[in-house]
């Protein structure tokens, strides 16, 4: 029987948190060939074969059916296309990884408090400067279909790859979407979140492709 | 394969003997552009557009688009052409869109354009030319609107200003329009509890320099904004009044002749000013003279909404075929998207295109 492959972000407090979830359920993780490897097994399990990958390489892997299981983030799902939510399936919400997808403006712009406000903020943008309001964000998509939703048309995305909170204080863009836990992040960087601007409750959550069959690690990690 | 050439072979004799109309009305033809900067496109219609266009990054990284749309061509090359004046255009091509599946659908239309034109007769010329291939074509159905006059309807009910923006504004996005309704019923858009707090914080803010800027807008700019919202009428504004006026206008259906009366009693049965309107429906009047008694009409309201350029007249011409409505041709007029594709002012526009993938198989 060709053994269950798994992946683990590579980095980070999710990283962290993933080793201990699996952990409390008496499956720790072991890297045989050093720490810089980024393969790794489950001590006493033979049925698994791990790898250690970028949160976001872990959907896509899964999608593809390099992997069968993950542990990755709930944003990282839904930012893609809808496609991917048909092969790469939520098993498990977990308990860690708590973040929102959210709204921010900086905080002097006192006459926008809520989604409505931008939308009217838009327009009036559009026809005092003749081009949209620019919104900077690691997700496109999941911003997209949000604005639309809430009648504010008169945007552009701006990708972003870090440092997202700085964008509207260097002229490149007006406002932003950002992942945050506390806000405090935003706050130091002179930036209000928008009253009804949550756009995804997010956590890290297991994932597995749609193709995987019944287990022994799945029964381990479900309860 | 033997009858897509045998199709093809039909929409060239057909085009041709349409193309012959248009230049005898004289239309000049025109090659428009197979491919437009798809930067163009999302910033006149927004980042939604992209998801309906085939679009791809060159070597330097710049985005293209397959035309979508025939209009936005033609109008792209008025302003590559730097032209000033009248322009009268005809065209024959293909308009490309992904449907939502992803798939690429292609629509081989035959149309006219008349751009910047100050005869008060361009619809009348613009749809009759429409028209004219189409006129023995047995039940030939025309649906006429006019998405100008809901603005109009706006602005003579008693609302918040940022109430009348959002309204026309998302006036063709028939399902948040409807959402807005909703709202506009509850009259739910502001939070008193915060509108507090940012009053003291307004003090602050006055301090500063009124030109200086914080997220791309002026300190000045915010501030005017903030104390016009916090002074425009909040709770007694009749949302509930407003929103049913609305709906009553959205379905005014008649025949053209009967359109003027219908309108101008509607606004005195619910003691609107009709000064504006009784100017704006001018226009029906002309079409009902000249272009009304030759095809059966219909004019409604609530027509013309689906395309967000539209800024006046809107007319769609179909037939019935074995009780399914067959789309022959649409149009309409759109006196703001040149200034959106980068010309320096609105000119007045309209056009129209025929549908020959449906026509061939009449």
């Amino acid at each position: 029987m060709s053994k269950i492959k798994i992946g683990l972000p590579s980095k980070g407090r999710l990283k962290d948190e993933s080793l201990a979830f699996l952990k409390s359920k008496n499956l720790e993780v072991v890297n045989f060939f050093g720490e810089r490897n980024y393969f790794f097994n489950i001590k006493n399990n033979k049925e698994i074969d791990g790898i250690f990958l970028h949160a976001r390489e872990i959907i896509e892997r899964i999608n593809d059916g390099t992997l069968d299981i993950g542990i990755s983030g709930l944003d990282l799902l839904k930012e893609l296309p809808e496609v991917y939510s048909e092969n790469v399936k939520i098993f498990k919400k977990l308990n860690f990884g708590f973040a929102d997808l959210v709204v921010a403006i900086p905080k002097d712009w006192l006459d926008v408090q809520n989604m409505a406000d931008l939308e009217e903020v838009s327009f009036e943008f559009r026809e005092k400067y003749g081009r949209r309001m620019r919104v900077a964000t690691k997700y496109p998509n999941l911003t997209e279909s949000f604005f639309l939703s809430k009648g504010v048309s008169q945007f552009r995305v701006v990708p972003s790859l870090g440092a997202t909170e700085s964008y509207p204080f260097t002229g490149s863009s007006e406002l932003i979407t950002d992942i945050t836990s506390t806000g405090s992040t935003l706050q130091a960087n002179n930036l209000r979140i928008i009253n009804d601007g949550i756009i995804l409750k997010s956590s890290a959550c297991i994932f597995v492709s749609k193709k995987i069959k019944k287990n022994n690690f799945l029964n381990l990690i479900r309860r | 394969m033997k009858q897509a050439l045998e199709n093809k072979r039909l929409k060239e004799d057909l085009s041709k003997k349409i193309l012959n109309n248009f230049k005898k009305n004289k239309f000049n033809f025109t090659d428009l552009d197979l491919l437009i900067d798809t930067s163009l496109l999302t910033e006149r219609s927004g980042e939604q557009f992209k998801k309906f266009t085939l679009t791809y990054k060159d070597l330097f990284g710049k985005e293209i688009s397959l035309r979508p749309d025939l209009t936005v061509s033609t109008a792209l090359k008025y302003i590559q052409e730097k032209k000033n004046k009248e322009e009268k255009y005809c065209y024959y091509g293909s308009a490309y869109r992904l449907d939502k599946g992803g798939d690429l659908k292609v629509f081989d239309q035959i149309g006219c354009e008349i751009i910047n034109s100050n005869n008060n007769k361009s619809e009348n010329i613009l749809i009759n030319s429409i028209l004219e291939p189409l006129k023995k074509i047995k039940k030939l159905q025309v649906v006429l609107g006019d998405v100008g006059l809901f603005k109009i309807l706006v602005e003579s009910l008693e609302l918040p200003a940022r109430w009348k923006l959002r309204l026309v504004k998302n006036f063709s996005r028939r399902e948040y329009f409807e959402d807005m309704l909703k709202r506009l019923e509850t009259n739910y858009d502001l939070d008193q509890q915060a509108i507090k707090l940012d009053t003291k914080r307004l003090k602050d803010l006055e301090k500063l320099d009124p030109n200086s800027i914080i997220g791309g807008r002026t300190v000045s700019e915010i501030v005017k904004r903030f104390n016009k919202k916090i002074k425009d009428p909040r709770d007694n504004y009749k949302g509930k009044k407003n929103v049913k006026i609305i709906k009553d206008f959205l379905n005014i259906n008649s025949s053209i002749q009967k359109a003027e009366s219908t309108i101008l009693s509607f606004f005195s049965k619910n003691k609107l000013s009709n000064l504006s309107i009784k100017n704006y429906l001018r226009k029906i009047h002309r079409i009902n003279k000249e272009i009304g008694k030759k095809y059966s009409i219909n004019f409604k309201t609530n027509f013309g909404r689906n395309t967000d350029y539209y800024t006046g007249v809107v007319f769609l011409v179909s037939v019935k075929k074995n009780s399914k409505i067959i789309e022959l041709a649409r149009g309409g007029e759109y006196n703001g998207l040149l200034r959106t594709l980068g010309y320096s002012k609105d000119v007045p526009a309209i056009g129209g295109a025929i549908n020959l993938n449906e026509l061939i198989n009449l």
